[in-house]
C-alpha cells in the first residue's frame, strides 16, 4: 500500500510550490494543524498526514519492528516525500513529530531545507545532568490514563463531534476518526515517544531550525526548549505567548508568525 | 426562605454550587475562575486554595497532565467539547478521585476569548469495576498463556536415527493465544516407532487452550493403545463428539517406524506434511486426507490413510495455517511460497536448520496467527 494511503494524507495549498509538510505529535491526528496550514495555502504545497494508527491511517499498516523508535516514524514521513516527489521541504513538527522531523533530516539532508520544531523534546524523561520535566513513573501513568480512557469512551467520540450545533463545519471538515487512535499502536507510540533519547542527535543537525517555544508547556518546557536550541547548530528560538503544549491551537496566529518570519528570512 | 424565582441570579448560583456534580469554570489559560461546592468538598480544597491561581490541569497526576495536554485539551479546541473523559484528580489529602469529566468550550467572540466550563462526576465504584473486569481478562489471558505454555513443552523424543525440533512462535497481533498445539513421543517401549502430531484448535483464548489441553493427551492415550493414524483421529472424533470439546479442529498425526523408515499418516483437515527427500524435488503429500475433527458423517467409511517409504536423509515438515497464511495477501497461495522457500533455502540448509531458515523467512512481522512447524530429519546412520 502506498505511503499516502496508509498514513492519510492530505494536501492542500499551491501544487507545484515548495512543499510544507505538517507532522502532528503524540495524540490527535493532522486535525491539529487545522488553524496554521490555511495561512500558508496561498504560496506553499501543503501536505498533512496522521501517524500509523492515529486518525485515518490504516492501523494495520503497524508493524512493532519497524516502529520500536521514532526512526520508523522518520522514515514513513520520507516516505511520503518521496512517493509525492517532494523537494526542498520545509518540515514542520510538533512535539514528539519534532524530533521525528530530526531524524528525517539526519537520515536524507538533501530532502529537507528547513526544519520547524514546535515545542520540541529529545528526552522526557529526567536524568543526570538533565531536566526532561518526567519521570518513569509519570509515563506509567499517562499509560494507564490512556487505557482507562479506551476502555471507556472509544467508540462515543464521532456522534460526539458531530453533535457540535453551534460549530456545524465542523461536522464536515472533521472526519469520523478525530482523535481516534488504535489501543495497542497509541500504547507503544506513547511508550516510544516518552522513552526515547534523541540528544545526541541535535547536534549532528545542518539543516536550518526553527525552534517555538511555548511560554507555559508543562511537557516541553522553556529549559528544554531553550537545550535544544543550544544543541542545534543552526537554529533559531522563539518563545511565544501560549498556553500549553499545543501553540498550534491555542495561540495559532502567533505559531503562524513565527513560521512565516522564518521562513522569509 | 424565599422563592427562589424571586431572586433568578441567586438561585443560578445555588444551582451552580449544590449541582449533582463537581463544576468548575476555567479560563483561557486553564486557570479555575469558579469551583462549586461539591467539587471543593470532594477535592478537600477551600476556595481560597482553588481560586488561588491553580490550573484544573495542576489537580491531575503527572501522567493525567500528558493525556490533558495531548489529548483532552486539542479535543476541546477543535471539536468545542469531550465528554465521559477518565481523570483522576490529586485532592489536597494526596488521595485519589477517580473521575468522568465532560467538558464544553464556551467562546465569546467579541473578547476573543473563552472558558471552559467542566462538569465532574465521582467514578470510584465504576473505577473499581472496570478494574476488576480488566485483571479478570489480564488473568483469564495468563491461564490461556501458561496452558499453552504446558501443551508445547516437555521432553521431545531423541535418537542418533533422528532430529526433531520445533519452531513455535504465538500470534503478535491480538492478546488472545491461539490454538496450535503440537506432541512428538514414543509409541512403544522399544523405541522403535514415533509418533508426531501438529493440530490446530478452533477458537483463541481460554477456551481454545482448555481444548488442546484435552485433545492432546486424548492423542497419546489413543496411540500407545497400538491404533494406528487412522483410528487414531476416529477415536479423537468420538471424543470431541462425546466431550463437546474441539469440533471441526484439525490435526495431522504421523507414525515413523525406524528400522524400515515406513510412515503411515492421516491429516483431518490438517494442511499436508511437506517431504524434502535429498533426491527429489520438495512435495507435499497429499494422501491420507479427510475431513476436521467430528465433522466426518459417513458411517460406513474410515478416515483414510497414507503411508509413504522415507529415504534416510529425508525431513518432514508437519505445521499449521499460520504459516502459509499472511493477514497482509490473503489471497497468495501460501503452499506454493512455502515450497519455493523450502526449495530455495535448501541450497544452504538442510535437515531441522533448513525448517528454522524456512520459518525465519516466511515469519510474518504482523502475524495474526500462530504459527507451529515441526520438523523431523532422518538421519543417514551408516551402522
Amino acid at each position: 500500500m502506498t505511503a499516502t494511503r496508509r498514513l492519510n494524507v492530505t494536501r492542500h495549498g499551491l501544487r507545484g510550490a515548495q512543499p510544507i509538510v505538517f507532522a502532528h505529535g503524540f495524540g490527535c491526528d493532522q486535525a491539529m494543524w487545522r488553524y496554521v496550514w490555511p495561512a500558508f495555502a496561498d504560496r506553499y504545497d501543503l501536505v498533512l498526514f496522521d501517524h500509523v494508527g492515529m486518525g485515518g491511517s490504516d492501523a494495520t499498516a503497524f508493524d512493532p519492528g519497524r516502529y520500536q523508535s521514532l526512526g520508523g516514524y522518520a522514515d514513513d514521513v520520507r516516505d511520503i516525500c518521496h512517493e509525492l516527489e517532494l523537494r526542498d521541504v520545509i518540515f514542520v513538527g510538533h512535539s514528539v513529530s519534532a524530533m521525528i522531523g530530526v531524524l528525517a533530516a539526519l537520515a536524507e539532508p538533501e530532502l529537507f531545507s528547513r526544519l520547524v520544531l514546535v515545542g520540541p523534546s529529545p528526552r522526557y524523561i529526567d536524568t543526570e545532568g538533565y531536566t526532561g520535566g518526567f519521570s518513569h513513573a509519570d509515563i506509567e501513568g499517562l499509560l494507564a490514563a490512556l487505557a482507562s480512557n479506551y476502555a471507556g469512551w472509544s467508540d462515543s467520540m464521532a456522534p460526539v463531534i458531530m453533535g457540535n450545533a453551534d460549530r456545524p463545519e465542523l461536522a464536515e471538515e472533521l472526519a469520523a476518526t478525530f482523535c481516534r487512535a488504535d489501543p495497542a499502536i497509541a500504547e507503544h507510540f506513547a511508550r516510544v515517544t516518552f522513552l526515547s533519547d534523541n540528544r545526541a542527535d541535535l547536534s549532528r543537525v545542518h539543516t536550518p531550525c526553527l525552534v517555538i517555544q511555548s511560554s507555559d508547556d508543562a511537557i516541553a518546557p522553556a529549559v528544554v526548549g531553550t537545550y535544544v536550541d543550544e544543541q542545534l547548530p543552526d537554529s533559531r528560538f522563539v518563545l511565544i505567548d501560549a498556553t500549553g503544549h499545543c501553540p498550534n491551537l491555542s495561540a495559532p496566529e502567533a505559531t503562524v508568525d513565527a513560521i512565516r518570519s522564518f521562513l522569509g528570512s | 426562605m424565599s422563592d427562589p424565582t424571586d431572586d433568578p441570579a441567586g438561585s443560578t448560583e445555588q444551582l451552580f454550587d449544590d449541582a449533582p456534580c463537581g463544576w468548575v469554570l476555567t479560563d483561557s489559560a486553564g486557570v479555575i475562575v469558579k469551583a462549586n461546592s461539591v467539587f471543593r468538598s470532594w477535592t478537600g480544597y477551600g476556595e481560597a486554595e482553588l481560586l488561588g491561581g491553580h490550573r484544573f490541569q495542576d489537580l491531575l497526576a503527572p501522567g493525567g497532565q500528558i493525556y490533558y495536554q495531548t489529548h483532552l485539551e486539542p479535543m476541546l479546541r477543535i471539536a468545542g467539547s469531550v465528554s465521559q473523559v477518565a481523570l483522576e484528580l490529586v485532592c489536597a489529602d494526596g488521595s485519589r478521585l477517580p473521575a468522568l469529566v465532560n467538558s464544553v468550550l464556551r467562546r465569546n467572540d467579541a473578547a476573543r476569548a473563552y472558558e471552559i466550563s467542566t462538569m465532574i462526576f465521582d467514578a470510584s465504584d465504576r473505577r473499581r469495576y472496570e478494574q476488576g473486569l480488566l485483571e479478570g481478562q489480564a488473568r483469564e489471558r495468563e491461564i490461556a498463556q501458561e496452558l499453552q505454555r504446558s501443551m508445547v513443552s516437555g521432553v521431545i523424543p531423541a535418537a542418533p536415527s533422528f532430529v526433531i525440533d520445533v519452531v513455535y512462535s504465538p500470534a503478535v497481533a491480538g492478546l488472545a493465544v491461539g490454538g496450535d498445539w503440537y506432541d512428538a513421543f514414543w509409541l512403544d517401549g522399544a523405541q522403535s516407532t514415533v509418533a508426531l502430531v501438529v493440530g490446530d484448535v478452533v477458537g483463541r483464548g481460554l477456551g481454545a487452550a482448555m481444548t488442546m489441553a484435552q485433545l492432546r493427551p486424548a492423542v497419546r492415550a489413543l496411540a500407545t493403545t497400538g491404533l494406528g493414524p487412522a483410528a487414531v483421529l476416529e477415536g479423537l472424533d468420538l471424543y470431541v463428539s462425546r466431550y463437546r470439546s474441539g469440533k471441526a479442529s484439525t490435526a495431522v498425526y504421523a507414525q515413523i517406524d525406524l528400522a524400515t523408515l515406513e510412515m503411515r499418516f492421516a491429516c483431518a483437515g490438517h494442511p499436508p506434511p511437506v517431504v524434502i527427500d535429498p533426491n527429489r524435488e520438495v512435495c507435499c503429500d497429499w494422501t491420507g486426507r479427510s475431513t476436521p475433527l467430528d465433522t466426518y458423517r459417513s458411517d460406513d467409511s474410515r478416515r483414510p490413510e497414507g503411508t509413504r517409504q522415507l529415504v534416510a536423509g529425508s525431513t518432514l515438515l508437519f505445521y499449521t495455517d499460520g504459516l502459509i497464511e499472511r493477514r497482509s495477501n490473503p489471497e497468495e497461495d501460501g503452499l506454493q511460497r512455502l515450497i519455493e522457500t523450502i526449495t530455495a533455502q535448501r541450497e544452504h540448509f538442510a535437515g531441522v536448520a533448513l525448517a528454522h531458515a524456512v520459518a525465519r523467512v516466511l515469519h510474518d512481522p504482523d502475524q495474526s496467527d500462530d504459527v507451529c512447524l515441526l520438523a523431523i530429519q532422518l538421519n543417514s546412520t551408516k551402522t
